[in-house]
């Protein structure tokens, strides 16, 4: 055995899991060779502009658009009306029939919604042909308060065929909650207001569209993040066949959740395209991003109460909510469905109802950003979980530890039928406990409160749902029109004549490192050098089903893809080898990217070897299907565990079992007179199970965490009483800037799912799961001898200093 | 958002651009830095059919000390009087409330007089210059007119400027002796100000105060300096009870600005804490001075 | 239309240009130089930054018809070939970006500082970078990549 090591090595030791491997994207975005949509350039392309409806809510009465056609430039001019018979409704998952159009018919539903394209020669002259675009609107009664536009009439009304503002109106019981709650101790109410912000990318949406006649086929370049998924919807949409729609893959930057329903670009650029007989390009700019880009997050009234019992054990939750949807319902109920998933979140809560009321109202539509509900449910839980430690005069931290779902109780079936695989959740806390060495808190209490200044110390313990399963978004409508229950993950692997291992994935990259992940679990499951992996991006002519990034699933299911094609590859290069070098199968390993018979290590093969028997060599292999040409497999891996509701919906089956936890502990320095919170310390302790590139998932936690501080202390999207959104720039719709976000302290504990390939879980979404309840609590216990409770977010010095205000 | 069409000139020197403004008038913009007047070209609330680019106009690159003015010419960039030391020198306050301002690629070419044309409510420079008691030199074809800084500021992006002038230089009294304080509360670092104060202030042998000048910005239409606020500090040492009365003052003639996410009594709150805070250090550092 | 010459990484452009073109859009289109970005197109988050005589702007906010007789570098003018620029590898070493769009405007900003040889703490290096919008990595690997680059100028400078 001492020969092995001298003759082992010509190769590197393969970089595996766990590793910080850097990123292979990194290059291309660093000198600015990525291909982002707006760098598409076709010859002979045309640019279109949007005419967008000043109103909130009106009826369109007449358009002309004459003198824009005239204007040199311009090439086409299309209306709603005239759109609408070239596509369909853009795809929706809501069962209920809540039409939207990629260009308004009959009647506006928010600022901002398009009525009108121009496609030019340039944007500029897009641009300049909108003004010479005349509309005639009657305006109707603009729903701007959820509560009331729940209760509209008549003209307040958005889509007559519905018949009333309310979209869906449902209410669920699981476990014994009125028990609970009668029989609780204690019951902890609260209500809160959880404010409309969105995911808000450096980068708008966008698409590039070409049809060819002859062909009647649609080339698409857009920045959406399910491709694979959204293609026959789309192809519904533009009443064609799914094969006659290409989408090749794009860099995004950044999508946050947003990108996954990005209809509106590809919908409208195709039609242009047909209509034009050129290349089309449409991309948002920031303003349309902000009014018209379908891209606002959840925007919530809340009341919801805890039941304790005497012993301080949480034994009901229950939430109503109303949730102010906009003009539209694309993704229905699913961000309540996700929050569903972990409700009770780390706590042994036996008992919960959840009542949801989803309302239309003149504003943008809500898309999914970064949490998609599970973070707003995140929120209120803590809040309330410091509501009741507080009341009972109990330590939030013991308090937490005392309801604590123990290692022993996994896998953890929740009361409405979702399970949690794994976790350890007291460890996590310890570890930030222990990195955020709160001893010195209180003297540093003293010493700020001299420079009119106070400290407070707050911390969420949450959890971190990941790999979603498709039916959080119908499962909470009793007759669902479209069950989807596929939420697939695609790979090809293959070894060319050179011993080089390609890898195709089908998901697009926005910030996340699709490629970087997947030559690291390549190499780690082919035993290959990583240097020797090469990763490239199929297009959805492959037919290969992606999901794509979201709910962050994309490591997982690609972990699980990888595994699976990698063991169809290993299998055939086992044979191949065994049968060349004549042993048994049994007797070969592989290793450092070849395979090597254990008892004689000079019989041995390269992949390279292997690759040149599999497409050169036929004749020298045996007869039969195992030794047919090509060294290639693709594998499809599908959600490793879920099952469906039941129908009377008493179990919503298993839709999110794959869990993870994290335990923020945020310091804060609050200005006293100016109200204004800066955070001194923060620490973030997650568990993502096991990790592939601890350096990307602390990017994604950090990147998370920015995005929650944006929440809960500066971002909201502001909408007048005229329907108005007042916040429609980056000056007014304030996102951190490096000043705004601390330095972190980071760490992982990995306590691996046993449901997933390599234990790992999803963490995309990480940081912003469990930020705002840590910095709402910071906020409260800097101000708790006013006994300051904070149920609305963002806090910003204005809206702290009414609170203030409002204790007194 | 691309703006509408123009007509660019780029004047080679100060003759040339009057002409052209007494010619186009209300036609006209100025281009300096650009980075307030083109976001609002971009989102067409301004559609100028005629642009006039000055950067060329070196003649109005100068920053210097003379006859005991600071004086600063209108191509002087936001990031250049920052870093320089002779408007540290000159005048302290214009250099701390500096740091208070934009980014620092929008200070790269950004310009001082072009950021007083534009008079936005939040700006910070505004409030220095009227707490300065600066003059404005307000060039047309037709002549030249000083005006000072509290005659030039006359509501939300509207200033004495006519259609045919340029504000070719802005003088700075240079009073070393007076004790002053910059001071403002933002969302972000880099933000217009939802309040801003600037002061100065001089302390006289026997601790009393004289020449006080409190000048606002972020809290209302315009960059305001309030008399009678000035006067409750004058004439007394810098007490409790002096910075009431001037409180009283400034809360009762400001009409505070309510604003998406930002309420008036916020603003108001803020705005008695900033000044308060300023009056305080600019006694202390007059009394070094002295 | 005018004509103008500009210097484009290291380049002589004489080209034709509307008056109302933005340096954005002609480095982006008519010059096929992508790697400038445009997120808001008002000036705010940085993502289109070059620089013009040296120093950091804001291409969405400059005419490219301002630029006659300027020099101008993008993000194309830092890597020698397939070798990155010492700012490009700093950034990935600290892994400083995730989906990189506001890196070009990023690293622009951060050559006029490096080349200018500033001495800056981090707290300092933070403001500097306020004016360029991230989304991704909430900043802190940005900072490490600066605050090292800083760093080494400083300690070449002492070495002479």
């Amino acid at each position: 055995m001492a020969e092995s090591s001298k003759l082992d090595l010509t190769l590197e030791k393969p970089k595996r899991i766990g590793e910080s491997v850097t990123r292979r994207e990194d290059p291309r975005l660093l000198t600015g060779n990525a291909s982002f949509v707006d760098d598409i350039h076709l010859p002979g392309m045309a640019h279109v502009a949007l005419l967008p409806s000043p109103y909130p809510h009106a009826r369109i009465l007449s358009i002309d658009v004459s003198a824009a056609e005239t204007l040199k430039g311009v090439l086409l001019v299309m209306t709603g009306a005239q759109a609408a018979e070239q596509a369909g409704p853009l795809p929706t998952f809501a069962s209920a029939p809540i039409l939207q159009h990629c260009l308004a018919v009959g009647k506006v539903r928010h600022v901002g919604e398009p009525v009108v394209a121009v496609v030019a020669e340039s944007r500029y002259i897009a641009e300049d042909a909108l003004s010479l675009i005349l509309v005639d609107y009657e305006e109707l009664p603009a729903q701007v308060d959820m509560v009331a536009a729940a209760e509209a009439t008549g003209d307040g009304v958005l889509h007559e065929n519905v018949g009333t503002n309310v979209a869906a109106h449902e209410h669920f019981s699981w476990g014994p909650v009125q028990e609970a709650f009668e029989g609780a101790e204690h019951v902890v109410t609260r209500k809160f207001r959880w404010p409309r912000v969105g995911p808000q990318p450096m980068e708008t949406n966008g698409a590039v569209a070409t049809y060819d006649a002859h062909e009647a086929h649609f080339t698409i370049w857009s920045n959406f993040s399910m491709p694979s998924m959204v293609l026959p919807q789309i192809a519904g949409c533009l009443k064609v066949a799914p094969h006659q729609i290409t989408f090749p893959t794009l860099y995004a930057g950044g999508s946050f959740g947003g990108k996954g329903t990005l209809f509106n670009a590809p919908v409208l650029t195709a039609i242009l395209a047909r209509a034009c007989g050129r290349p089309v390009k449409y991309v948002e700019d920031r303003l349309e991003y902000m009014t018209n880009g379908n891209q606002h997050g959840s925007d919530r009234l809340y009341e919801a109460s805890l039941a304790v019992d005497s012993e301080g054990r949480f034994t009901g939750l229950r939430i109503n909510v109303l949730d102010d949807y906009g003009a539209y319902f694309v993704l229905s109920l699913g961000s309540h469905g996700n929050a569903l998933s972990q409700a009770v979140g780390p706590y042994r809560i036996g008992a919960l109802a959840y009542e949801v009321k989803a309302i239309l109202t003149n504003k943008t539509q809500q898309c999914a950003y970064r949490g998609f509900g599970g973070e707003v449910g995140n929120f209120i839980l803590e809040r309330l979980v410091d509501a009741a430690a507080s009341e009972l005069g109990r330590d939030r931290v013991e308090l937490r530890l005392l309801n604590f779902i123990q290692k022993e109780q996994f896998p953890y079936t929740l009361p409405n039928g979702n399970l949690y695989d794994s976790g350890d959740y007291p460890a996590v806390l310890a570890r930030a406990l222990q990195l955020a060495d709160l001893t010195s808190v209180d003297a540093l209490r003293n010493e700020a409160k001299l420079r009119g200044k106070r400290i407070g110390v707050g911390i969420a313990t949450v959890n971190e749902r990941s790999v979603l399963s498709a039916h959080e978004l119908w499962m909470l409508d009793r007759k669902p029109n479209f069950p989807l229950s596929s939420t697939p993950e695609s790979v090809q692997i293959r070894v060319d004549v050179a011993g080089t291992v390609i890898v195709t994935i089908y998901a697009p990259h926005w910030g996340n490192s699709p490629e970087t992940v997947a030559a690291q679990l390549t190499a780690h499951n082919l035993d290959v050098p990583i240097e020797r992996v090469v990763v490239r991006y199929g297009d959805t002519d492959s037919g290969l089903p992606s999901f794509g990034p979201a709910g962050s699933r994309y490591t997982v299911m690609i972990a699980g893809a990888i595994a699976g094609a990698s063991r169809a590859l290993k299998e055939k290069m086992h044979k191949i080898a065994a049968h060349v070098l004549s042993v048994e199968q049994s007797q070969l390993r592989f290793g450092n990217g070849e395979v090597v018979c254990d008892n004689d290590l000079r019989k041995r093969m390269t992949f390279s070897d292997i690759a040149v028997y599999a497409h050169a060599f036929r004749l020298a292999l045996p007869a039969g299907d195992d030794f047919n040409s090509g060294l290639v497999a693709s594998f499809t891996y599908d959600h490793p565990y879920a099952t469906l509701p039941t129908d009377d919906r008493s179990s919503l089956g298993v839709f999110y079992p794959i869990v993870g936890h994290a335990a923020h502990i945020v310091v804060v320095e609050v200005d006293e007179a100016l109200r204004k919170t800066s955070i001194l310390k923060y620490v973030a302790v997650h568990d993502a199970g096991t990790i592939v590139n601890p350096k990307l998932v602390d990017g994604q936690i950090r990147g998370g965490i920015a995005q929650g501080i944006g929440t809960a202390l500066y971002e909201k999207y502001r909408y007048d009483e005229d329907g108005q959104l007042v916040t429609a720039s980056l000056a007014d719709y304030m996102i951190p800037t490096a000043t705004e976000v601390p330095d972190m302290i980071i760490d992982h504990i990995e306590t691996p799912s046993p449901f997933t390939e390599l234990g790992i879980k999803g963490c995309g979404e990480g940081g912003r799961l469990a930020s705002m309840p840590a910095i709402a609590s910071a906020i409260d216990d800097a101000f708790s001898d006013n006994r300051l409770y904070i149920t609305e977010l963002p806090v910003t010095p204005s809206a702290l200093h009414e609170a203030l205000a409002a204790l007194t | 958002m691309k703006p509408t069409e123009f007509e660019y000139a780029r004047p080679r020197d100060l003759a040339e651009a009057l002409t052209l403004l007494s010619k186009e008038g209300i036609s006209a913009k100025l281009l300096a830095g650009g980075q307030s007047l083109v976001p609002m070209m971009n989102f067409r609330t301004v559609s100028p059919e005629v642009l006039v680019d000055i950067n060329g106009l070196d003649e109005l690159h100068f920053c210097k000390v003379e006859d005991g003015r600071l004086r600063i010419g209108a191509l002087m960039r936001h990031g250049e009087l920052f870093a320089s030391e002779v408007v540290a020198d000159a005048c302290p306050l214009m250099h701390e409330a500096y740091r208070y301002v934009a980014h620092h690629a929008v200070r790269n070419r950004g310009t001082l007089a072009g950021n007083l044309s534009h008079a936005d409510p939040a700006s910070e420079m505004p409030a220095v210059m009227l707490a300065c008691d600066a003059t404005f030199v307000l060039q047309s074809q037709a002549g030249r007119r000083d005006v000072p800084a509290k005659d030039f500021f006359l509501g939300p992006l509207e200033t004495a400027l006519r259609d045919d002038e340029i504000l070719i230089e802005v003088a700075v009294p240079v009073t070393r002796q007076l004790g002053w304080a910059f001071d403002e509360t933002s969302m972000r670092h880099g933000d217009f100000a939802m309040a801003g104060v600037a002061v100065k202030l001089g302390v006289a042998s026997d601790g009393s105060c004289h020449s006080t000048a409190i000048a606002l910005c972020g809290v209302s239409g315009k960059a305001t300096r309030i008399p009678e606020a000035d006067d409750c500090i004058n004439n007394s040492p810098l007490t409790a009870t002096s910075i009431a009365r001037c409180l009283d003052v400034v809360r009762r003639d400001i009409d505070f600005t309510e604003s998406p996410g930002v309420s008036a009594s916020f603003r108001e709150h803020v705005t008695s804490v900033l000044v308060e805070r300023a009056l305080n250090a600019a006694y202390g550092t007059a009394n070094k001075a002295d | 239309m005018k004509t103008i010459e500009v210097t484009v990484n290291g380049t002589l452009q004489e080209v034709h240009v509307e008056p109302r073109l933005l340096l954005s859009d002609f480095l982006r289109h008519q010059l096929g130089l992508t790697g400038t970005h445009v997120g808001c197109e008002h000036g705010v988050c940085g993502a289109c930054t070059v620089l013009i005589n040296g120093k950091a702007t804001r291409s969405c906010l400059t005419f490219a018809i301002q630029t006659d007789g300027s020099i101008v570098e993008t993000v194309e003018s830092l890597a020698n070939g397939t070798e990155l620029h010492p700012i490009q590898q700093a950034l990935q070493n600290h892994r400083g970006l995730q989906c990189g769009f506001c890196t070009p405007g990023i690293l622009m900003t951060m050559q006029e500082f490096v080349r200018s040889g500033i001495k800056a703490d981090r707290e300092q290096l933070r403001e500097l970078l306020s004016g360029n919008l991230c989304r991704c990595t909430g900043y802190e690997t940005i900072l490490d990549a600066l605050e090292e680059l800083v760093n080494q100028n400083e300690l070449g400078a002492q070495h002479g």
